[in-house]
């Protein structure tokens, strides 16, 4: 009976694991090595790959490094208000999860775009806005927009943690001597800094992978992974054992990335449970 | 008060919470250099709130708060050098023992070493030499308890404010506890102010007992003396075990109670006041008294055996009384010899 149960529940999981990830997993790697691993050397020795790599991890780092910091700052606060007002505020917060990069982008060159609102705004006190609104077009425009999904997750993240954390430990701190400045770098951030670094890994790994955003912001002119694994499957479409590695790579980041703020995590909760 | 013989004093301190009649008032208190007062009340009577304004975590709205014969208004919590340990110990979890007491000293500019060799130190003096390198979650509620006991002291405070440190902890380790802290407070010869709602722990520990009662200092006496000599009826029944029941003067020697007329000493009293009258279980003696003096019969409804001696129940005429023995005979009479006997205010307060 527990048996037929178990069946029952894992069956829908495990047939979506199978037929949607597994079967084009395999089908993928597959393709990557048709050609005993040439794949695999055409994308190493394309400059535009390392182009590519590079563009991705600045995209990912100045995304995550700002996110995290912007989230950091909207947690605590959220933890030092009321029950009612933090719920209405993180539903809010949460809104931008359920938007499609789409829209994001959309909204971002109505806003930041050569003739946004924004960018028109500023022209009225002399800055340029060819070269403004090329700032939204770049690796790092692209991160702040990635941020408007990626900060979200940040707090969603770091939230809880601050929630329970033992306040009675600032006045302790206080009573010993410490200056807020001290009470936050000593005992805040240390007690923090596991869970932001697990949240980092978790954006950064969105930040490599996500295309939607940049494609629609600024098609396939800036150069990362996603974007160039999409013209290789979509325009030019000539070598798909080539697409097929990038993709194998491109997963292999993303899957690293969130691997180390699993381990990070694992590795406090673990010197949590043993202390316990 | 301001003299320098008290190492912290509170003149005339007054806080109510915003809204409410909650808080302290009109509190005049004092902690001589090397001496361990107990403030002790219910839940609620505001005794953690008076440690929180000598903390420096609440501003009183009336009154002054003097520390080390200097005004401490306008000083923040961080600049009092007022050493305090929580009732849940509030250790720094990501912090081994030995950096959390040494903590202080970090914050006090001294370098690694030394503040290292100076935790290492008294954590040996509270005998956890041999943990000095455990995080807090892997140390027992005492070990955590005798860390933070450590991290108030490390740093040569110049009082010790403790709020109700024992309560967290299971009935033997408290009394063990009680000891370790009579030694280190001895030892540092530090002013301590000690918060707490337990009365035997308030009495076996402290030099000076002071009594709070609805955000009101009632009394400050010697545990032995405030035991002796209650101010009125709530710190009677508050303070150790009694029987206690309103009366009503007979004559200058009479009090009328509910299971009959009591003679007393001489009492000053005019006839028909209304007293409360305070009779300490060991005020009760077996058998008849001479010359029949307040000696009633009855017979025992409860007996409660304690080791070296038994609390009972002794009904008369209806009326329970508590007492306590050595004697573990047959009970058939008591008597209640008249210095046994207090009369008391109803209600009332005052401050010595």
């Amino acid at each position: 009976m527990r048996r037929g149960l178990f069946f029952i529940l894992a069956a829908p999981g495990a047939a979506l694991l199978i037929f949607f990830f597994l079967i084009p997993l395999a089908v993928v790697s597959k393709d990557a090595f048709t050609d005993g691993g040439g794949a695999f050397l055409r994308v190493f020795s394309n400059d535009l790959f390392w182009g590519g790599l590079r563009g991705s991890l600045i995209l990912a780092s100045t995304a995550s490094i700002f996110s995290l910091v912007v989230g950091f700052a909207v947690a605590l606060h959220l933890s030092r208000i009321g029950n009612a007002a933090r719920t209405i505020l993180v539903f809010f917060i949460a809104l931008p999860l359920t938007f499609s990069g789409l829209i994001v982008a959309y909204g971002f060159i109505l806003s930041y775009g050569r003739a946004g609102f924004i960018t028109q705004m500023l022209a009225m006190v002399g800055v340029d806005p060819v070269t403004f609104s090329r700032l939204l077009f770049s690796p790092q425009g692209l991160a702040f927009a990635a941020s408007y999904y990626l900060i979200p997750r940040v707090v969603m993240l770091l939230l809880p943690v601050f929630v329970n954390f033992d306040k009675a430990q600032f006045i302790a701190a206080e009573s010993l001597g410490a200056t807020r400045g001290r009470i936050i770098r000593d005992i805040l951030i240390p007690q923090i800094l596991p869970t932001a670094v697990t949240a980092f890994c978790l954006i950064a790994a969105v930040a490599i992978g996500a295309y939607g955003t940049a494609l629609a912001l600024v098609g396939t002119q800036v150069n990362i992974l996603p974007l160039q694994l999409y013209s290789m499957i979509s325009e030019t479409g000539s070598d798909f054992p080539a697409a097929a590695a990038l993709s194998l790579l491109l997963m292999a980041m993303c899957s690293c990335i969130i691997a180390i703020g699993e381990v990070v995590a694992a590795r406090h909760e673990r010197q949590d449970a043993h202390a316990r | 008060m301001s003299e320098p013989e008290y190492t912290i004093a509170l003149e005339g301190v007054t806080f109510t919470y915003p809204g409410t009649d909650i808080g302290v008032h009109d509190v005049t208190l004092g902690i001589r250099p090397g001496e361990l007062l107990a403030v002790i009340g219910p839940s609620g009577c505001g005794k953690s709130t008076l440690l929180k304004i000598i903390a420096g975590f609440v501003q009183p709205s009336h009154g002054r708060v003097i520390i080390g014969g200097k005004d401490a208004a306008g000083i923040p919590p961080r600049q009092r050098n007022i050493g305090i340990v929580f009732q849940t110990y509030t250790l720094f979890p990501h912090m081994t023992a030995w950096e959390n007491v040494a903590y202080p000293l970090k914050l006090r500019g001294q370098d690694q070493a030394s503040r290292r060799a100076k935790a290492v130190d008294i954590l040996g003096r509270v005998g956890l030499g041999t943990q000095t390198d455990n995080l807090p979650a892997q140390l027992s509620g005492g070990q955590q308890q005798r860390v933070a006991l450590a991290r108030a002291l490390v740093f040569d405070p110049q009082a010790l404010l403790l709020d109700e440190p024992l309560s967290a902890l299971d009935a033997a380790l408290r009394v063990e506890m009680r000891d370790e802290i009579r030694r280190l407070q001895r030892m540092h010869h530090i002013a301590t102010m000690h918060i707490t709602h337990d009365q035997e722990e308030a009495l076996s520990m402290a030099d000076r007992v002071a009594v709070m009662q609805n955000g009101r200092l009632v009394q400050v006496d010697k545990p032995r003396d405030i035991y002796a000599r209650p101010v009125n009826r709530e710190v009677a029944d508050f303070i150790g075990q009694a029987n206690l029941w309103t009366g009503h003067i007979t004559g200058p020697t009479n009090v009328g109670t509910p299971f009959g007329t009591l003679t007393t000493l001489p009492h000053g009293r005019n006839t028909g006041d209304k007293v409360a009258v305070l009779v300490r279980p060991e005020g009760l003696l077996l058998g008849r008294g001479p010359g029949d003096i307040n000696s009633f019969t009855g017979a025992v409804t409860r007996d409660r055996f304690l080791g070296s001696f038994r609390r009972f129940d002794f009904e008369i005429g209806g009326v329970t009384l508590l007492g306590e023995t050595g004697d573990m005979g047959e009970i058939t009479a008591i008597h209640i010899p008249p210095t046994s006997i207090q009369l008391l205010p109803e209600t009332g307060s005052a401050q010595s």
